[in-house]
């Protein structure tokens, strides 16, 4: 019973997830509007066989943005959440391998900005690199660093003492041989769950930060800014806010379904410790 | 660890993380004087907004004075507000109002989470246990911001019940801040909710399988008993660790949500203070998030030692 | 019930309103008298939430001079019909020696308790003069030579030349020569854009900033009443959507601006009235004409060309306005000049003709400065869409906030920009101040000599319809030239809850001047 629920779990989840990511790859072959291109003509027209998604206040074709929107965000959390994970992995392995002050300093410095809810540190870090796409990526990679500096250490502290890694410096391996070759394939299915996981809330903050008008600029569409643009014509197309919302929460129900199969293959005990 | 060495490290964090805020915020680009005064500003002008400012003094000392005067609740005065309000004023006229939304919200989470997690705990494998635990994911996955939108629209219009723009402070009239602040504490509360109720469906899961909680029934202990006394209360020690670890989320969602619903708390005065790049703002509304989130794992960890049997006997 | 709780405020009324419809809430008594306490007025100012300052001297924004309406009054005012009608003045009269001569109301109190004087005017007036005031509203007085106080109920103003906007810039509308007491002023010079005192019908009892202002009635006000409303709530709503979300959820009753799209949807809705009329602004697109591509004429006339104002009145302002062929707004009727005018009309083919005598070609980029998030930002994004479809240039849209395009527009760091200032009231602020080589907002560096003689001959020219000839006959001098791209004139707009009454709509978008006449019924 619980294998077979598990197993729904990742087909559902694999199936939304892929479905998101064929529609927001091959999204301008699908749909023949462009997500940029105003039509005067068709300003906020409701659903219907033409628009799916209805038109929005430029009479743009919601559906087709919300695809190449989607695009955006993603490109935004996949770029932000790969780089804090590739930095925060890099930086955790070294601590737990050389240990000592180093290991104390960068764990203290994660701690503190794990201290700062993720999204306060994203609208700080927007003041002080100013608005826009790359600095939205550095805002994501900076909430994210901390999380995968720590799971990384604790990981690679919890296999150090293994025979296997021992057997690697015994016979002589280098520090960053045995941590590339030994460990991190070790920690890698972990690390994929909390970066499944991640780019889940990676798209929820740029939406967010996007939606209060201080990240991605038009005329690029991004799902924050289609968000944004549906809430200023609620009264009137009502359809946009509440679609774009419906898709975004589909696609992000795919990842975390997928992150929740994912963790329960790879490792139960790590159910508590990957929140968003 | 000993109290003092804790208030030690807590202290030694709040100091540094004072530190990270004060100085990115002067490597950000850009002065603060010509963009509060406009690029041609006269320069005598210019010199006296930088001495209200202190910014005419070395940086070091720019921070030692920040940093004592924070200390006593004193964060300098707005770029941007009301023709240079006290920063400090400021933050004590939203704090409480932020406190009461993130509690709100966090009891709200709390109640609807115990519910989800035991009755899908409880029923555990049938149907009744997959609807709520989809309920679950699917609350994980609604950005909180659009739920909130949609909440006002479809809920606050329709229904009269619930202000649809504005709050109440608390310390007007509790009921009417209770009523005011309903949809966007839920909004806020509901991927919280989906994410304590998961936790909580799991521990209950982990301990009722427990050896000593078998034995317990073998020796005939009533079962509502054994849930009560053995199962829920050691089920709770990670409940109530993951909503620490939750808080800093909550707060990133009381952010978006206070400038949705137009609450006058921390989190709409620090948007307002990033479009108006208003620095003192937002340096102070940031180290404000940041005791906050400290205070609350202090809490937690506190209440963690009480509730584990084994951490109250060391 | 207790002066707290009376006073409790915008949301507590809200959430009383909101407990009425279901019936059961409104008699719990937690709530005490229900919707009959006719106690506060809950009036929002929308689309914005910045308020720096209640000096009128240095008030710059228009949500500034919202507020600043009820707390002043000027020497004049407008009418219900814009006729200039006396305020604090009794009367005004041009003296034989051709200076503007000004009895004073007697017995008209400040807020502080003291006497307005003529002295009181005459310190208004210099303190506004005085280059260290720095007024961004020095402009509207700087044609002053002398002021004089015969008697302590006489003022008469002298100008070196003869100066035809004198006495629309007394009014209390967006000009800053409201009068206030010397003595509140010196005693705190500093502080005093957060304690203003003025002769108005309400005066500040607390300011939250960026959040709320709340005023209460001055039982001295000198023109007598009789049930005014006690109390002002004054929320300050970022988003004018937000402002709809509250009025419609009973939250507000009287909102400040309402956006373009909702209106036809709030027009028919019983429980809320919506005022709206040809408003006093033209928007337009600012132009820096000292970098590319817009150093370029041919280039500036080929983006106006290319630019369909009826799309940019139909898409942006949702229908709530109309296009105009130049700058001097349609409201202004003895000044306004309907004559189409080839370059400001749309027309595919000659834009790209022009595009092709300039040095710029296809692929041309350039950033257009906007800001926020409603129809402003709307107002760029469509032009641009609209000029790279004609041209096939690149113009991108810059989103950031009002107060930074401003600064930015000032200082000449932009290439161009989305503006137009909303409630000016005479024609020599819609082209002595934009085109005249030395106008104070001519930032788009045009000079013409042709143009600033006759712009000073029509301030010099008292009879209005030759002064308004003057004005039409300038908006031809400088259209070749294109320094900006005239686009439309919108509509102002004010939403009421159907219980509110006695508010007079006034093109320039007044506010806080007419708490004074309204009810809650």
């Amino acid at each position: 019973m619980r294998r077979a629920l598990r197993s729904r779990t990742l087909v559902v989840g694999l199936g939304l997830t892929l479905l998101t990511l064929f529609g927001v790859i091959a999204g301008p072959w699908i749909t023949p509007f462009s997500p940029t291109e105003m039509d005067f003509i068709a300003v906020l027209t409701p659903p219907d066989m033409t628009h799916w998604l209805g038109t929005d206040s430029f009479g743009r074709d919601v559906l087709s943005r919300v695809l190449s929107g989607g695009r955006v965000s993603l490109f935004i959390s996949l770029c932000g959440v790969g780089i804090g994970a590739v930095l925060g992995v890099a930086a955790g392995m070294t601590a737990a391998w050389r240990g000592g002050m180093f290991e104390v300093a960068l764990m203290a410095a994660c701690d503190l900005l794990f201290a700062f809810p993720s999204f306060v540190l994203a609208l700080f870090m927007m003041v002080v690199l100013g608005f826009g796409l790359h600095n939205i990526i550095i805002a994501v990679a900076l909430a994210y660093l901390p999380i995968f500096a720590r799971l990384a250490r604790n990981l690679t502290r919890t296999l150090m003492h293994e025979p296997f890694v021992q057997a690697a410096r015994l016979m002589g391996q280098g520090g960053g041989r045995i941590l590339l070759r030994e460990i991190l394939p070790n920690i890698f299915p972990t690390l994929l769950v909390q970066a499944s996981v991640g780019l889940a809330f990676g798209i929820v903050m740029e939406a967010g930060l996007s939606f209060l008008g201080l990240g991605v600029q038009p005329p690029m569409p991004s799902l924050g800014v289609i968000l944004a643009d549906g809430r200023e014509y609620f009264t009137r197309g009502p359809w946009v806010l509440t679609m774009t919302g419906l898709v975004v929460s589909v696609a992000l129900l795919g990842l975390n379904l997928l992150g929740d199969a994912l963790r329960d293959l790879t490792d139960p005990r790590l159910r508590q410790a990957a929140g968003p | 660890m000993a109290a003092s060495r804790r208030a030690a490290v807590l202290l030694l964090t709040v100091l540094a993380g004072a530190m990270v805020v004060f100085f990115a915020m002067k490597a950000a680009p850009g002065d603060p004087a010509l963009s509060a005064l406009g690029e041609n500003a006269r320069p005598e002008l210019v010199a006296a907004f930088r001495r209200l400012h202190n910014l005419d003094l070395p940086v070091g000392e720019q921070f030692a004075t920040w940093i004592s005067g924070a200390l006593r609740g004193d964060f300098g005065r707005s770029l941007t507000l009301a023709g240079g309000v006290p920063v400090g004023q400021l933050i004590a006229g939203r704090l409480p109002v932020t406190a009461f939304i993130g509690l709100y919200a966090l009891i709200l989470a709390g109640v609807i989470s115990m519910i989800v997690g035991t009755v899908a705990a409880l029923s555990r494998g049938t149907a009744l246990d997959t609807l709520m635990t989809s309920f679950a994911v699917l609350g994980v996955s609604m950005p909180d911001f659009w739920l909130g939108y949609v909440l006002v629209f479809f809920l606050a219009l329709n229904l009269p019940i619930f202000p649809s723009y504005g709050f109440v402070s608390p310390s007007d009239s509790l009921p009417g801040a209770l009523l005011s602040g309903f949809l966007p504490a839920l909004a806020i509360a509901a991927p919280m909710a989906a994410v304590f109720s998961r936790v909580l469906r799991a521990a209950l899961l982990e301990v009722m399988h427990r050896p000593y909680v078998q034995v317990q029934r073998s020796l005939g202990l009533s079962s509502s008993f054994v849930f009560l006394h053995t199962i829920f209360r050691n089920a709770l020690i990670p409940y109530v660790t993951i909503i620490g670890l939750q808080v800093r989320y909550l707060l990133g969602g009381v952010v978006v949500i206070e400038r949705v619903f137009g609450i006058p708390g921390i989190g709409s005065l620090m948007v307002d203070g990033a479009f108006g790049r208003d620095y003192p703002v937002i340096q102070a509304c940031a180290l404000t998030f940041l005791v906050i989130v400290l205070g609350t794992n202090l809490l937690v960890d506190l209440l963690c030692a009480r509730l584990d049997p084994k951490a109250r006997g060391r | 019930m207790t002066e707290a709780s009376h006073v409790a405020g915008i949301s507590r009324r809200g959430v009383l309103g909101a407990g009425a419809g279901l019936g059961v809430l409104a008699g719990s008594g937690w709530s005490g008298p229900a919707l009959a306490a006719p106690g506060v007025l809950r009036a929002a100012i929308t689309g914005y939430n910045v308020v720096n300052t209640l000096d009128p001297a240095a008030a710059a924004l228009i949500p500034e001079f919202y507020v600043i309406w009820g707390l002043y009054n000027g020497l004049l005012k407008f009418d219900s019909q814009m006729q200039l009608v006396p305020e604090l003045a009794e009367s005004y009269r041009v003296t034989d020696d051709g200076a503007l001569e000004f009895k004073l109301r007697s017995g008209v109190k400040f807020h502080d308790g003291s006497v307005l004087t003529a002295d009181d005017v005459k310190f208004t007036l210099e303190r506004l003069m005085d280059e260290a005031t720095r007024s961004p509203n020095r402009s509207k007085v700087s044609a002053l030579s002398a002021i004089e106080v015969p008697d302590p109920l006489t003022v008469r103003l002298r100008t070196a030349e003869p100066f035809a906007p004198l006495l629309t810039f007394l009014t209390n509308a967006r000009t800053g020569t409201q009068i206030l007491s010397r003595k509140a002023v010196q005693a705190d010079p500093a502080g005093y854009g957060r304690k203003p005192i003025g002769t108005g019908a309400y005066r500040l009892r607390a300011w939250e900033p960026g959040q709320a202002l709340k005023l209460s009635l001055f039982e001295d006000y000198f023109i007598p009443g009789r049930n005014r409303i006690p109390e002002i709530e004054i929320p300050l709503i970022a988003e004018e959507s937000s402002g709809v979300t509250a009025l419609m959820g009973k939250q507000i009753d009287l909102t400040s601006t309402a956006p373009f799209a909702d209106i036809p949807t709030l027009e028919r809705r019983p429980d809320i009235k919506v005022l709206k009329q040809p408003g006093l602004n033209t928007r337009f697109l600012q132009l820096n004409t000292r970098k590319p591509p817009f150093d370029d004429v041919h280039f500036r006339r080929a983006v106006s060309l290319a630019i369909n104002r009826d799309v940019l009145v139909r898409i942006v302002l949702f229908g709530e306005g109309v296009a105009t062929p130049a700058l001097i707004p349609p409201s202004l009727t003895a000044s306004y000049d309907a004559t189409p005018k080839p370059l400001t009309t749309f027309n595919a083919e000659r834009a790209r003709a022009e595009l092709a005598k300039s040095k710029y070609g296809a692929g041309t980029t350039g950033a257009i400065l906007t800001w926020g998030s409603g129809w402003w930002k709307r107002f760029g994004e469509v032009v641009a869409a609209q000029v790279n479809q004609v041209l096939g240039t690149n113009l991108t849209v810059e989103v950031t906030e009002a107060n930074t395009v401003f600064s930015r527009i000032r200082a000449g760091d932009y290439q161009a920009g989305t503006w137009g200032w909303l409630g000016m009231i005479d024609p020599d602020e819609y082209s002595y101040d934009l085109l005249h080589s030395s106008g104070w907002r001519n930032f788009a560096g045009y000079a013409n000599p042709a143009l600033d003689t006759l712009l000073i001959q029509a301030r010099r020219e008292l009879d209005p319809a030759r002064r308004g000839a003057l004005y039409k006959q300038s908006e031809h001098l400088w259209i070749e030239d294109m320094p900006v791209i005239p686009l439309f004139c919108s509509n102002v707009h004010n939403l009421l809850a159907s219980n509110v009454t006695g508010f007079t709509q006034l093109p320039y978008s007044n506010f806080g001047d007419q708490f004074a006449t309204m009810a809650i019924g």
